[in-house]
């Protein structure tokens, strides 16, 4: 028989364990709820081939996997999330069994009360601001025109180009530095995280702002309008936004 | 070329309307320093692994003899 | 948990056929990336003032002969210059542009 583990989701305050009846947990299993100082942790069994310090090892490198477990995990932190304010883990959060789950929530308590009491009535929303894709000048064609004009001036044109880039540049970082302070301006907490790989994103233009921003439920509204001003204030970007979510980026502890 | 990452953000595999998050949203989240995609070129033929190109290494070289002051 | 995953999507998987295409495809990008690195430094130089107005115009004039060699062999085996762009992951695309 091989070894299981606890695989902790999220863990929240004044939950309802009848509430995750039904819920699916990873692996085919079914989730249980751990009480301890006041506090749940929601959790569920996992074979630790898998999930094990080896298992992880490999599997974190295997998109396919990871996609199944993050869609599995994110759908009970939401579930969660619904019955009462939560505090989600990380992926792949691994105890030995309940009594490690309970020492766990006493070593994390203060830090979670102070995390839940942060996120309770909010709700994460993301916004990107992403460049306008610019027409590339077709090398062949700029060539071809400037053949009989000559060297010195096609190193001008390569400079006008290069400089037409940076100009580029820089008023795109300006752009989503106005739009974060905005927004920040706007909710309880913003943070900006690391620009997205365009190969997970498939976009193919440059993202130029990735934020997280944490907004009182009762004003998710009040919030997107806001996102529609700066839309309008700066056609020369993309801004999408995209919530409520579960607070993910609000809600991490300093241990992992 | 086979590539694994570019498809999957179009698989919708969720059940709650208007809080379908985007797979590399969620991964960011999820992990603690997201997720990176390793530069390294693995160059097979037939099924088999041949070359690992390590271009790193290759790329500061030369661009450390490109700068140099005359 | 402290290390991120790795992810390996680059693989050149060749079978005979398209051998030439691909290894020719990895030669094409590093000469890509010199040529790029060529013009930024000849840029460079000008922009310090040393060079006579003969030196920049043959230095731009073999620039110019370079790009358009590179564009021949691009179209040879149909590639574009986003083919060329091999990423690096955490240190970016290979190719700025």
């Amino acid at each position: 028989m091989t070894e299981t583990g606890r695989y902790l989701y999220a863990i929240a305050r004044g939950l309802d364990p009848q509430a995750m009846t039904g819920v699916p947990a990873l692996g085919g299993g079914h989730l249980d709820v751990v009480e301890h100082l006041g506090l749940a942790a929601v959790v569920s069994s996992v074979d630790l081939d898998e999930y094990g310090e080896e298992g992880l090892r490999r599997n974190l490198e295997n998109l396919s996997w990871l996609e199944e477990v993050a869609r599995g995990h994110d759908t009970v932190v939401q579930a969660v999330a619904e019955q009462s304010p939560t505090a989600p883990l990380r992926l792949a959060t691994i105890c030995h069994d309940d009594d490690g789950v309970r020492a766990r929530l006493e070593e994390w308590h203060d830090a979670l009360e102070e995390v839940l009491d942060r996120i309770e009535g909010r709700r994460e929303w993301s916004v990107k601001v992403f460049a306008r894709p610019r027409p590339a000048p077709a090398a062949a064609e700029s060539t071809a025109g400037g053949a009989s004009a000559g060297g010195a001036a096609y190193l001008q044109r390569k400079k006008a180009e290069s400089q037409a880039r940076e100009a580029d540049e820089s008023s795109a970082a300006a752009i989503a530095d106005e739009v974060h302070h905005s927004l920040a301006g706007r909710s309880v907490a913003g943070r900006r995280l690391p620009p997205q790989d365009p190969r997970l994103t498939g976009r193919t233009d440059r993202m130029l702002h990735n934020g997280a921003y944490l907004v009182p439920a009762e004003e998710g509204d009040a919030f997107a309008a806001v996102v529609e001003e700066l839309r309008a204030a700066h056609p020369d970007v993309t801004i999408e936004s995209a919530g409520p979510w579960p607070p993910y980026s609000f809600a991490t502890l300093e241990q992992s | 070329m086979t590539g694994a990452a570019g498809e999957v953000e179009q698989r919708s595999v969720g059940s709650t309307d208007g809080r379908q998050i985007a797979l590399v949203d969620l991964l960011d989240r999820l992990l603690g320093t997201g997720v990176v995609l390793a530069g390294d070129v693995v160059i097979s033929l037939a099924g088999v692994d041949l070359v690992q190109v390590k271009l790193h290494a290759l790329i500061t070289s030369i661009r450390e003899d490109m700068v140099q002051p005359r | 948990m402290s290390e991120s995953p790795r992810i390996f999507p680059q693989r050149l998987e060749t079978d005979a056929e398209s051998v030439e295409r691909d290894l020719f495809k990895l030669v094409l990008t590093v000469i890509e990336l010199v040529r790029q690195l060529m013009e930024k430094q000849a840029l460079r130089r000008v922009d310090e003032g040393d060079l006579t107005d003969e030196q920049i115009e043959g230095l731009g004039t073999g620039l110019m002969h370079l790009e358009q060699a590179m564009e021949d062999l691009k179209s040879r085996y149909d590639l574009t210059a986003a083919d060329l762009n091999i990423d690096l992951g955490p240190l970016g695309p290979l190719l700025s542009e």
